[in-house]
């Protein structure tokens, strides 16, 4: 009994001592980060004789603008995540259907972006949504034709929302092709023996089963998404501003690290618990199956 | 049921092991990134290196490799794209550099945290060569720390045959705040996504020094900037340049050596159109860079032996011709480019001169308020 216990702690200690000195332990630095005054010339003001103060919060709460922008960040989190829902169901169906050598294939080709740097990614978007580019003109000659005015692809919420999902989606058809992959097909012939159309078979037993999936994509999609710059940064408009350009903005262009600290910590709050409420979902489920 | 716990179970501990691959990932960078640093730091004490934290293509490869032959030791440099990353890299706590490039308004943030080691002008008689308007700033009175390296000027860039042929002007910031000159170019300009700049520009547009830190005057230039914003594509301080080139955009607010590189591109690449620039009459920003020596630098005599080096007229001019930057140093003029000699947006004229502006570090509060402006300009 004693030896299991110890082994339990073994186990448990090192992801333990991993989340206190890389989570916890910044965190906390964080939270009095937020509390003291903001240097002269970046960094923090000496805690001698300045010491702390809750300027930086009343700041914060003294225009919406700020509960603005993280608004925005949620809802275009929100949207991203749903989007990739969308694409990323139907491709993980299929590869799950597929014979396994095709499989393995498939699967390479989702992650195979990943062999190349994120910022070149994000750059040969801004090639492919050019005004001079054929998709932009694409586009724009289909709208002629329903009389509708050009328009412009590239820096605007249109190409955020186009990078954010696809920078995200593999992280979204991975854990729905690995939960889709362990489905039993027999579980399907059962239902169509008890008359289930193939509508049926999928949305009562193929989608309840898959939810797991989806909140792992989900959390996995939503929360970089939430904390982005690069993406807004680069093929953003004169409006695409998101938490992350603000906290950036804050440690580089404003050198205000009280604040950059106060704006991080509500972000770190929001993704905690979107974390809790995925996780919270997922257990509902584990005990209704 | 039981299946489908055990469905659950592998679930989780993938998605357990997916993001502990990430965090590996950001780990192995750190770790990485903290092995370099502590490379870099032995490996300067040790050796006869010049530790050079510059500007991303601030300086000519050649320029480089005759330093190197004459003083015997190796340049080792490392890049920045803007002030603020630089100096939050050092508020940060990066040492070993010798010799920094900073503009005017970093060089006194820096001075007034004492991060700069005094100048020891007696290892620096070419100092003489540096055109005296260009000396003694409000930065750095009598230049005990810093001496003058290049510029830049904020300005109007353009695709020639375009603004031509649209009829609009080119000598006035008019044309990136006016509706009715924006309305003719809706979609095809671009701002400098930096908040002293495009604040600097419509502060001067109406009429005020760049440096007004006057609550009123800061939201009358607000008002200014948020009825041009919806005609501006965006605000941009890196792409604009290969945007101007290639012809999506047509009218630029940025950097005069940008501008050049952008001319020059356009050129080489035989557009049916050119790349123009020109200083608006309500006047602009001038960005000095100034070399100066941070105290964490183990070899200063190195970097005098460099600035000295860079203070001579042909190896100064090199970086003119390569980039097309302002250089304040008179020795340099006979062996610059005559075509960019003659431009009166890298060299103005006494006048025009009189017309420019240096920027001046804001206190905490100002940056603070500014933060807001920006934000909001952004949002709304």
């Amino acid at each position: 009994m004693r030896s299991e216990r110890l082994t339990r702690w073994l186990v448990t200690a090192p992801p333990l001592i991993f989340m206190l000195v890389f989570f916890v332990l910044p965190t906390l630095i964080v939270v009095a980060a937020s509390f003291r005054y903001p240097g002269e010339y970046g960094g923090l003001a000496p805690l001698v004789p300045e010491g702390y103060t809750l300027e930086t919060y009343r700041f914060f709460f003294s225009d919406v603008i700020y509960i603005e922008i993280f608004l925005k960040s949620l809802w275009v989190a929100a949207l991203s995540t749903g989007l990739c829902i969308l694409l990323a169901y139907p491709l993980a169906l299929l590869i799950t259907r597929l014979p396994k050598r095709w499989r393995d294939l498939m699967i390479l080709l989702v992650v195979l972006p990943f062999a190349s740097n994120f910022l070149i990614r994000i750059y040969a978007w801004m090639i492919i949504l050019g005004p001079q580019n054929g998709f932009s003109l694409a586009v724009n000659t289909l709208l002629g034709f329903f009389g509708i005015e050009p328009v412009r692809l590239l820096f605007s919420p249109f190409a955020v929302i186009v990078g954010m999902v696809y920078v995200h989606l593999p992280f979204m058809v991975l854990p729905l092709y690995t939960n889709l992959e362990r489905h039993d097909p027999a579980w399907l012939d059962a239902a169509q023996d008890l008359g289930a159309n193939a509508w049926q078979r999928f949305w009562k037993v193929t989608w309840p089963l898959s939810l797991p999936g989806i909140y792992a994509g989900s959390a996995l999609v939503f929360i970089p998404v939430l904390g982005m710059f690069a993406i807004p940064d680069i093929l953003g408009g004169t409006g695409d501003i998101l938490v992350g350009n603000l906290i950036k903005e804050q440690f580089l262009g404003t050198r205000d690290w009280p604040f950059g600290a106060t704006l991080s910590l509500f972000l770190t709050l929001i993704v905690l618990a979107v974390a809790a409420l995925a996780m919270r979902f997922s257990r509902k489920r584990l005990r209704h199956a | 049921m039981k299946k489908s716990c055990t469905t659950e179970y592998t679930e989780c501990t993938e998605e357990k092991h997916f993001k502990k691959l990430r965090v590996l990932r950001v780990l192995r960078g750190e770790m990485l990134f903290a092995f370099l640093l502590a490379a870099l730091s032995f490996s300067a004490a040790a050796r006869d290196e010049l530790h050079l934290y510059n500007w991303n293509n601030y300086i000519s490869d050649a320029t480089i490799a005759r330093f190197e032959q004459q003083c015997k030791c190796r340049v080792v440099q490392d890049y920045y794209s803007d002030n603020e990353e630089m100096l939050a890299k050092l508020a940060a706590g990066a040492t070993g550099y010798d010799l920094i490039v900073p503009g005017g308004d970093a060089v006194e943030a820096l001075i007034r945290s004492k991060q700069l080691r005094p100048l020891d002008k007696s290892k620096l008689p070419n100092l003489k060569n540096i055109n005296p308007i260009y000396l003694n700033q409000r930065f750095d009175p009598g230049n005990r720390y810093s001496v003058p390296y290049a510029y830049t000027v904020t300005l109007i860039g353009y695709n020639v045959e375009k603004i031509r042929a649209l009829g609009l002007p080119t000598d006035t910031w008019a044309v990136i705040f006016e509706p009715k000159y924006l309305a003719k170019v809706k979609g095809r300009v671009t701002v400098l996504d930096s908040q002293r700049e495009l604040m600097a520009a419509a502060l001067k547009y109406l009429g005020y020094s760049a440096n007004d830190t006057d609550a009123a005057h800061w939201q009358q230039a607000k008002r200014l900037i948020l009825r041009a914003k919806p005609y501006w594509a965006a605000f941009n301080a890196s792409s604009y340049i290969k945007e101007l080139t290639i012809g999506n955009i047509w009218l630029v607010h940025g950097y005069s050596n940008d501008m050049f590189q952008a001319a020059q591109d356009a050129e080489h690449a035989h557009r049916p159109f050119s790349i123009g620039y020109s200083t608006p009459k309500e006047g602009a920003v001038l960005a000095l860079d100034s070399m100066v020596l941070h105290k964490s630098g183990p070899r200063p005599d190195l970097a005098l032996q460099f600035i000295n080096f860079m203070l001579d007229g042909k190896n100064s001019s090199e970086l003119t011709n390569l980039i097309g930057s302002g250089n304040p140093n008179l020795a340099a003029l006979p062996f610059i480019d005559p075509k960019i000699a003659a431009n009166r947006a890298v060299f103005p004229d006494a006048e025009g001169f009189k017309k420019l502006e240096m920027f001046r570090a804001l206190d905490r509060q100002q940056r603070r308020v500014l933060s807001r402006i920006w934000t909001e300009i952004k949002v709304r």
